[in-house]
């Protein structure tokens, strides 16, 4: 990236403000505000019964967040999330690379075929794939309990079967995007550069690690932070798909909790605690990219 | 291009006057004052009514009803939305939030008036009830049910008790008699599940609250108790593990296999019975239609669920559902109008023959009851002494943040035994009682 | 790549056949499904073809309450969200890349830090917005939050399209005496639009996907309903409709695909040229 242009070095006074103008209020209204608005009313005491006005608002300090960090339950599904949104994020990456790989050594035929049907993946609206992956694990009528013959064992019941089954579902949809991405990438790789390597004998393995995956790493740190990004706030399919968070709420993920703390048992404020915790946890992940980006040299 | 460029123009334009406004305001989330501004005779009143298993009879009653409330009133409209019962607690309370988009008129179960009035969200319609000829008759319990510190939140609708329903061609086939006491009603499940696989003998939900209740009063336990009007949770003591046990203990491939069973809900299991799926099911006078218009018609009777000695009667839980007017609408006398309308006698009659509900008239009921034998068995439930759920505000949150449920499932799926489980639920419970005093 | 030998570009190809099979296989499912009459549906044996297709799945979908107010309400709160945030993000893209001036390294963090934000755990805030302006029951609810949500992608995004445009180009421009505003407008938009395409069909995804806002905004007013909603009508206290369900994901997802299939080409292109740059 090189950055000192004629354009750039001009500093045109108030013209980038006035280009950034609609998108700072859009942003500062919609999304700084109700940032500000979560934080605030996560020091509050704030149910039912003072959001329709039975009650006076009080301030209750750190109070919510001490009720959260007491509570066992909490602990157990920051800890889900973590580890799912991982795995989420590893199996992602895993078959978008291998695919990607694969793309390239193939001919235009099952290339169109295997892209169109990516595509059709990505598209999917995550309420209706999920509804489609609940349909076809159903332990009554659907086809996979059929031919793997397990008759009506139901997927939905373990925490761990139920927690694959939304994995399953996260890695179809979201695959497509790595892949398209990671394939673009390679296709910018210059021939001659593979060509040479595979002439040195090098395995296919070799040649991913030595050569390719070097020359991706820009390309590979955007997915991979996009992925956490989706994945650690996963929503519809665990809601969906687990029915609102499993069994005993054996398959709650952070988003969920809060939402079901806040809409379900109208504890708006330590809905908003749990929102506040996810808040500062991507954030942690976000300065571990900026310094991924930085020690590339990159200037953003 | 030219095209989209032009769209966005005022569409931006929309955004930035829509922005404008945002940006003033700053501070903590006002709170909403839910009380009316004015009281129209005319517009469209929204009433949101609970979708029933089998809502088509029910939709009928409603629309004859209302037909006939639109003949009175000139220039008043009614919009009724069925909403699913699974979600009503969200959608209720986002009406209290919003008390614009709030409908005028609900229906809402027995259990949440505390909870509701304390949210403020509930017209107090005292006066106006004690002017109507049809409530005289209205019977003290169903009375009870609406009223909160002496003053009354609405009109009852329904009585909701629920019985033993079970298959009398799977009785017949095995010989089997209907239970008399619990430990029948257990050995009849496993006998029914043992000679038939493909049926569930008692169908049984981890979600199913109000069917497990009676596990807990018959051995003698408490939800909760109160003292001088605060209540402390009892889901712990001896007594009501005994009942939670005997409850869970239906979990497994000898009834229901808990795989399928924990995720269920009253009307999961209702729906298994209706369809043919289970030996016995735990139902209210309100499955009746859910029931006659399955695989299941004419095939079956009902009994009241037997106590732990022979001739008692498990306390069942007195439930049923109200009709209430939002504090918020601004057609209360309207709305007021349609309330009688349809929780008066003659829809309440209606309602009964259409669906089974429970009329909460006495005279209407005996008049049922001579009319109807299938209402019996609930009419004797009643009279051995149906329990209310706590009458505490905090009962609401305990039920919407699904404690009670997510109890049962715990120790069905195995992951805390009776003593753990009950203990957390006993915690969650007094949080809540707490908070809501 | 000729470098690869034969028996292993034949093996490659099986495989990436394969791939695309059960890859498509849960879209199959969902469509072989909607067309399936009930009584297959409702079967034990779960047979992966049908010898009567038949509509009545898709006529429940139509003819319940509404269903196609619902279709194009989705339809104009993506269409709206799309078109202005796209806009909002080429000036925003626009400022950042080819202009220096104080904060704009801490904006551009911004940009991405705004990224991070979960949505949903602002359901509550924005619920209150919404009400203090009496926005709820209103598709305005709906448009509003999304753009916000949409923007900092698209700008992320953007910045790359726009920085390729060679200075040399504005630099020409303005010898010519073209104003600011027509070298924005006449020349670099047209070169961007492919970006603009890429990105739009992120925000376009997650707007026509929402289900949580429409869910929590649109409270009483069912003519201000997204399609979401009507797809959670047919998950009924009884048994699942799930002929029901899948016809009325098949006519959700429809204009998704059709969408994809006609912005493929510049997807691909467009995220290479944003991630490579």
């Amino acid at each position: 990236m090189s950055g000192t242009t004629a354009a750039a070095r001009r500093g045109g006074g108030w013209t980038p403000w006035l280009y950034l103008a609609p998108a700072l209020v859009v942003l500062g209204g919609l999304l700084v505000y109700p940032i500000y608005q979560l934080g605030l009313i996560s020091f509050l005491e704030y149910t039912q019964a003072q959001v329709s006005g039975g009650e006076p608002t009080t301030f209750k300090g750190l109070g919510n967040y001490a009720t959260l960090f007491e509570d066992p339950q909490f602990w157990q599904v920051l800890l889900a999330t973590v580890v799912f949104a991982a795995a989420c994020v590893l199996a992602t990456l895993a078959v978008g690379c291998a695919l990607a790989v694969l793309l390239t050594r193939v001919r235009a035929v099952p290339r169109l075929a295997l892209m169109t049907a990516a595509l059709g993946a990505w598209a999917t609206p995550a309420i209706t794939g999920s509804t489609v992956w609940v349909f076809l694990f159903d332990p009554d009528f659907g086809p996979v309990n059929k031919v793997l013959g397990l008759g009506d064992h139901s997927w939905t019941y373990g925490r761990h079967s139920a927690f694959a089954l939304v994995l399953l579902e996260v890695v179809w949809c979201s695959f497509p995007f790595v892949m398209v991405t990671v394939y673009a990438g390679i296709r910018a790789i210059p021939g001659e550069v593979l060509e040479a390597a595979s002439l040195d004998g090098a395995s296919q393995w070799r040649i991913w690690r030595s050569v390719m995956a070097p020359m991706l790493r820009p390309i590979l740190v955007v997915v991979t932070i996009q992925s956490v990004i989706w994945d650690f706030k996963i929503f519809t399919q665990i809601y969906v798909m687990t029915n609102g968070g499993g069994i005993a709420g054996q398959n709650l993920v952070l988003n969920v909790y809060a939402y079901q703390k806040a809409f379900a048992s109208s504890q708006y404020s330590l809905g908003s605690a749990i929102g506040v915790v996810m808040l500062v946890i991507l954030l942690a992940v976000t300065l571990v990219y900026l310094r991924l980006l930085r020690r590339q040299g990159e200037e953003i | 291009m030219k095209l989209s460029a032009r769209l966005a123009v005022p569409a931006a334009g929309f955004v930035l006057a829509g922005l404008a406004g945002l940006t003033a305001t700053a501070c903590a989330p006002q709170t909403s004052d839910t009380s009316a501004k004015n009281d129209e005779k005319s517009g469209t009143l929204r009433v949101w009514l609970f979708q029933e298993v089998s809502n088509g009879p029910k939709q009928k009653v409603v629309d004859r009803a209302v037909d006939a409330f639109r003949a009175r009133h000139e220039g008043a409209d009614v919009e009724i939305e069925y909403i699913p019962v699974e979600t009503r607690a969200q959608k209720i309370k986002a009406a209290f939030n919003d008390p614009k988009s709030a409908p005028d008129l609900i229906e809402y179960g027995n259990t949440d008036t505390a909870g509701y009035v304390k949210d403020g969200g509930l017209a107090d319609i005292t006066e106006e009830f004690g002017a109507w000829r049809d409530a005289e008759d209205t019977d003290p319990t169903a009375k009870q049910s609406v009223t909160v510190d002496g003053k009354v939140y609405g009109a009852p609708l329904f009585v909701g008790v629920r019985a033993l329903y079970y298959r009398t061609d799977v009785f017949d086939d095995l010989g089997l008699e209907p239970p008399k006491t619990q430990a029948e009603l257990v050995a009849a499940a496993k006998r029914i599940r043992a000679e038939k696989p493909g049926l569930y003998g008692l169908a049984v939900g981890g979600a199913y609250t109000y069917g497990a209740m009676p596990f807990i009063w018959a051995h003698g336990g408490e939800l909760a108790e109160e003292s001088g009007g605060t209540y402390t949770s009892a889901i712990d003591s001896p007594a009501a593990r005994k009942g939670i046990k005997a409850y869970t203990s239906l979990f497994g491939d000898d009834n229901c296999p808990a795989a399928k069973c924990a995720e269920m809900g009253g009307n999961d299991t209702v729906t298994a019975f209706a369809s043919g799926k289970a030996g016995m099911v735990i139902g209210g006078d309100f499955s009746r239609a859910a029931v006659e218009a399955g695989t299941v018609k004419g095939k079956y009777a009902v009994v009241p669920l037997p106590g732990v000695r022979a001739g008692e009667i498990a306390p069942a839980f007195a439930g049923g559902n109200n009709l209430g007017v939002l504090k918020s609408s601004s057609h209360r006398t309207l709305a007021v109008g349609l309330m009688k309308e349809l929780a008066g006698k003659k829809t309440q009659a209606e309602l009964f023959d259409a669906m089974g509900f429970l009329p909460t008239y006495t005279d209407v009921r005996e008049k049922a009851a001579g009319k109807e034998p299938f209402i019996e068995p609930f009419i004797k439930t009643l009279a051995a002494g149906a329990k209310a759920a706590p009458a505490s505000a905090g009962w609401a949150q305990i039920d919407s943040s699904l404690v009670l449920p997510t109890m049962f499932q715990e120790v069905v799926s195995g992951r805390k035994d009776v003593e753990a489980a009950s203990g957390d639920a006993a915690r969650k419970m007094n949080d809540a009682f707490g908070a809501a005093r | 790549m000729t470098f690869v030998r034969r028996p292993w570009r034949l093996a490659a190809e099986a495989s990436a056949l394969l791939i695309a099979l059960i890859v498509a296989f849960p879209l199959y499912w969902m469509v072989l499904s909607a067309f399936k009459p009930a009584g297959e549906i409702q079967s034990t044996e779960a047979r992966p073809w049908t010898l009567s297709p038949s509509l009545d799945s898709f006529r429940r979908v139509f003819e319940q309450q509404e269903f196609g107010r619902y279709f194009l309400n989705s339809l104009l709160v993506a269409s709206v969200v799309v078109i202005a945030s796209a806009l909002i993000a080429f000036l925003a893209a626009t400022a950042v890349t080819r202009f220096r001036f104080r904060f704009r390294t801490t904006l551009l963090i911004m940009f991405l830090v705004a990224q991070m934000v979960p949505i949903e755990a602002l359901t509550i805030p924005l619920f209150f917005l919404m009400r203090d302006f009496g926005q709820l029951n209103t598709l305005g609810s709906l448009i509003l939050p999304h753009i916000a949500f949409s923007l900092p992608f698209a700008v992320w995004m953007l910045r790359g399209f726009v920085k390729a445009v060679p200075e040399a180009l504005e630099e020409a421009a303005y010898i010519d005496g073209a104003s600011r505003s027509r070298f924005l407008w006449q020349i670099l938009f047209p070169l961007v639009f492919p970006g603009l395409v890429a990105t739009s069909v992120f925000s376009f995804i997650s707007t026509w996907n929402d289900f949580l806002f429409a869910k929590s905004f649109i409270i009483s007013d069912t003519s201000q309903s997204t399609l979401p909603m009507a797809l959670l009508v047919f998950f009924k206290p009884e048994e699942n409709d799930w002929g029901g369900i899948m016809a009325a994901s098949t006519v959700m997802t429809v204009p998704v695909l059709v969408f994809f299939v006609l912005v493929q080409r510049r997807l691909v292109s467009g995220l290479g040229g944003a991630v490579k740059d």
